[in-house]
C-alpha cells in the first residue's frame, strides 16, 4: 500500500499490466466464469425488467391522467367504494347536470355521458362486437383531449336534434373499414343506421390489465343514444366537469359533493350515493394495482443478484484455493497484497460486466415477451444499463473482495508448498 | 548475463569481495501446538557479491527454512539479515515485495509457471511488477528466452514443455529483472542427470558471465559439486562453510 500510495501512476501501471493475465485466466477456466456469468445475468435480466415495468407503470399512468385531464373529475352515480346493497347506480338527473352547470364555481364544462355495452356494429357483410357506445354532449374529442384522426367532433346540433352520427375509435374503424377511410359511411348500431362524422386518433392505452383497449368504442350524441335505445329519460350515468383551474381540483371536489349531497337531499349520516373521481383516485387505482407485481419483482430481482453474487464470491473462493501455487508465486517474485487483491477483483468485475450486459439482453427479451403477453406495459431507458452496470460493479465489489483478500493475504511459502508435494 | 564474457579482472575482484548477504545469529521459531520448534538457531553467515553456493543438508535440516530467509519471504525470529547492505527487518511488506521483485530471482523445484500463459508472459511475470517500460521488457523477455534456448517455444504454454524446458522458462524468468541475487531450490530435483546438467551449466553460466550471485539449496551432491562453496546445514546450524 504504501508503495502504491507514494506512486500512483505505478500503481496504475501495474493495474493496467495485470488486466491480460486476468483474462488468460478467465479464458482458462471457461465453465466456472460461464457459470458466474449466467448467475450474475439471472439478476440483471430481473433487474432488467423491474426497471423498464416501474418505467412502464409511470408513463401509461401519466397518459392515463393527460388523458382523463388533470382540470377534470367524473361523477358516477352510486357509491363505487362501499357499494352498499340494494343502492341505485342511476342517481344522477339531468336537474342535476342543469344545477351544477349553473351554480358550481370554477366549472366551465358539465358533460353529461352513458353508455351500453356490447353493441354489434355492421358494416356490408362485416361485424364488430363493441364493448361500449358512448352517449356524450357535444365537443366529446376536445373535452377528453383526444384528437380526431380525422372529420369533426360531435356540434350542439347533433345532441339538439338527436342526430344519427357517430365518432369511431380506431380499433371498429379498423375491423370495418381496414385502411379505407370511415368518414361519411354508415354503419349499423344494433338495428340503428348510424353515419360516421369523425374518426378518434389512436390512443393505445389499455385498462388495468384488461385487454380491452380504449379504442374499441363508438360515440353517439347523449339524446340519440337515449331515444333509440330506450334508456332512462331522467338519469344517466356519469357526469364529465372541467374546470378552470386544476390546481383547486380538491377545492372543486369538495364544492361539488356538496352541491350534490344538497341536490340528493342527503342527511348527515347518509352516505354519497354518487362517487366523484379525479387523475389523483385513477393515479391511485393504477399505483396499487402495479405496485403488487413490482414489489414481487423488485424482490425477485434482489434475490437474483445476491445468488449471482454468492455464486461469485463460492467460485472465486475455489479459484484463490486452486491457484494458490500461482498466488504463491506472484508474491515470491514482487506482487504487493495490494496488486494480487486488483488481479482478483479485475477478474470478478470481467465476470460480472459479461453477466450484466448477458443480463440487459436476457431482461429485454423476458420484457418483450411480458409485453406481448399483456402483463407489463415496459419502457426501456438508458437507465436500465447505467444500473446494470452499477450492479455489476456492486456485485464484483461487495461479493469478490472477500476471495480477494484471501488470496492477497496468502503466505508465499504456505501457498507455494499447497501448490506441489 | 549482461557483462561481457571477458569481463575484466579488476571490477569483479571487487565485486566478489563485496559482501551481498549478512545474516547474524538468525533463528527461526515455529509455535505448533503450543510446542516452539527452533528450526534455525543461530545462523551467521555471509556471501559476498558474485559467489556461486550450495546449501546442503539432510531434510529437517533448516535449509529449506534458510532459503525463505534469504529469499525475504520469511522473517527471522531473532538476528538480522542485511541484502546488499541493507538491514532487511525494518522493512514493510511492500517494501519486501519490491525488494524481492529488483533483487531477486527464484527458481523452484516445482518450476511454478503459470498455467495459462505462455512461455514468454511466464517469463515477463515478474516484470509485470517492476518499473521496466512495456517495450524494453518484452525484448528482454525474448531475449532471455533466445539464451535459454526457447525461442521457438515462446508460444508454448507450460504443458506443452518438457520438465526441462519448463525449468529453463522458470531461469530466464528469474533473470527479467536483472536481480543481483538467483536462489534455486532443489532446482534439479524433478530433472533427470542429463536435464539437471543443463539446468546447473545454464546457472553457471549465470554466475560465471553475468556476475550473479547464485545459491542453490540440494541435497544432491552431483548438483552441489557446481558451486564453488558448500555450506552444511545441520540441526538449524552452519555445520561448515
Amino acid at each position: 500500500m504504501t508503495a502504491a500510495s507514494r506512486s500512483p501512476r505505478r500503481a496504475l501501471r501495474i493495474l493496467w499490466r495485470i488486466q491480460r493475465m486476468a483474462l488468460l485466466a478467465l479464458l482458462a477456466h471457461k465453465a466456472r466464469s460461464a457459470f458466474v456469468i449466467a448467475a450474475v445475468a439471472m439478476g440483471v435480466a430481473a433487474l432488467t425488467v423491474i426497471v423498464a415495468s416501474v418505467d412502464g407503470a409511470r408513463r401509461k399512468a401519466l397518459e392515463i391522467v393527460d388523458f382523463f385531464g388533470p382540470d377534470a373529475v367524473m361523477v358516477l352515480g352510486g357509491d363505487i367504494e362501499n357499494r352498499p346493497v340494494g343502492q341505485r347506480i342511476y342517481t344522477l338527473t339531468w336537474a342535476d347536470a342543469r344545477a351544477v352547470a349553473r351554480s358550481l364555481p370554477g366549472a366551465y364544462a358539465v358533460l353529461p355521458m352513458r353508455s351500453i355495452r356490447q353493441i354489434t356494429l355492421k358494416y356490408d357483410n362485416r361485424n364488430h362486437e363493441s364493448p361500449v357506445v358512448v352517449g356524450a354532449t357535444e365537443n366529446y374529442a376536445r373535452a377528453w383531449n383526444w384528437p380526431l384522426a380525422e372529420g369533426r367532433d360531435l356540434s350542439e346540433e347533433d345532441v339538439a336534434r338527436g342526430a344519427k352520427v357517430a365518432l369511431i375509435g380506431d380499433e371498429p374503424a379498423r375491423q370495418l373499414f381496414g385502411d379505407a377511410s370511415p368518414l361519411g359511411r354508415t354503419i349499423m348500431v344494433k338495428n340503428l343506421p348510424v353515419q360516421i362524422v369523425g374518426r378518434l386518433a389512436y390512443r393505445g392505452l389499455s385498462g388495468g390489465g384488461s385487454d380491452v383497449t380504449i379504442d374499441d368504442r363508438i360515440i353517439m350524441p347523449i339524446s340519440t343514444l337515449t331515444q333509440r335505445f330506450n334508456l332512462d329519460r331522467k338519469y344517466f350515468r356519469g357526469l364529465r366537469i372541467k374546470f378552470h383551474d386544476p390546481d383547486l381540483i380538491d377545492t372543486h371536489k369538495d364544492n361539488l359533493r356538496a352541491l350534490l349531497r344538497h341536490l340528493h337531499h342527503l342527511g348527515p349520516t347518509d352516505n354519497d350515493d354518487f362517487t366523484i373521481i379525479s387523475a389523483s383516485e385513477i393515479l391511485k387505482f393504477l399505483t396499487a394495482f402495479t405496485g403488487g407485481l413490482v414489489a414481487f419483482l423488485g424482490i425477485t430481482a434482489g434475490v437474483a443478484i445476491v445468488v449471482g453474487g454468492f455464486v461469485l464470491a463460492n467460485l472465486m473462493f475455489l479459484s484463490v484455493s486452486e491457484r494458490k501455487a500461482e498466488i504463491g508465486l506472484r508474491k515470491a517474485v514482487g506482487a504487493s497484497g495490494a496488486a494480487l487483491t486488483a488481479q482478483f477483483l479485475s477478474e470478478a468485475l470481467y465476470l460480472t460486466l459479461a453477466g450484466s450486459l448477458a443480463g440487459v439482453a436476457l431482461g429485454v427479451a423476458l420484457g418483450e415477451s411480458l409485453s406481448r403477453l399483456g402483463l407489463l406495459q415496459l419502457r426501456l431507458s438508458p437507465k436500465v444499463f447505467v444500473l446494470s452496470l452499477a450492479a455489476a460493479v456492486v456485485i464484483a465489489l461487495v461479493f469478490g473482495l472477500r476471495p480477494a483478500r484471501k488470496a492477497a493475504a496468502m503466505d508465499p511459502i504456505e501457498a507455494l508448498r499447497g501448490g506441489d508435494d | 548475463m549482461n557483462a561481457p564474457a571477458d569481463a575484466p579482472a579488476a571490477p569483479a575482484a571487487s565485486r566478489a569481495r563485496e559482501t551481498l548477504i549478512e545474516l547474524a545469529d538468525v533463528t527461526r521459531t515455529y509455535v505448533m501446538a503450543d510446542t516452539p520448534h527452533t528450526v534455525l538457531a543461530g545462523v551467521t553467515l555471509d556471501i559476498a557479491a558474485g559467489e556461486f553456493a550450495a546449501i546442503m543438508g539432510p531434510s529437517g535440516s533448516g535449509k529449506s527454512t534458510l532459503l525463505h530467509i534469504l529469499g525475504l519471504l520469511d522473517r527471522p525470529t531473532s538476528g538480522s539479515y542485511r541484502l546488499g547492505g541493507r538491514d532487511t527487518g525494518k522493512l514493510d511488506d511492500d517494501a519486501l515485495s519490491r525488494l524481492r521483485n529488483q533483487a531477486i530471482g527464484f527458481v523452484f523445484q516445482s518450476f511454478y509457471l503459470v498455467p495459462y500463459a505462455t512461455a514468454l508472459d511466464n517469463v515477463l511475470l515478474p516484470g509485470l511488477y517492476s518499473d521496466t517500460p512495456g517495450a524494453a521488457l518484452r525484448r528482454r523477455g525474448e531475449a532471455l528466452l533466445a539464451q535459454v534456448g526457447l525461442s521457438a517455444q515462446a508460444g508454448h504454454k507450460p504443458s506443452q514443455l518438457s520438465g526441462g524446458q519448463q525449468q529453463r522458462v522458470a531461469l530466464a524468468r528469474a533473470l527479467v529483472n536483472d536481480p543481483d541475487l538467483i536462489l534455486a531450490d532443489e532446482p534439479t530435483g524433478q530433472l533427470d542427470s542429463a536435464t539437471s546438467a543443463e539446468i546447473m551449466g545454464l546457472l553457471a553460466t549465470v554466475n560465471r558471465e553475468a556476475g550473479k550471485t547464485v545459491i542453490v539449496v540440494t541435497h544432491d551432491q552431483a548438483t552441489a559439486a557446481y558451486a564453488r562453496r558448500q555450506i552444511l546445514v545441520h540441526d538449524g546450524r552452519i555445520a561448515k562453510s
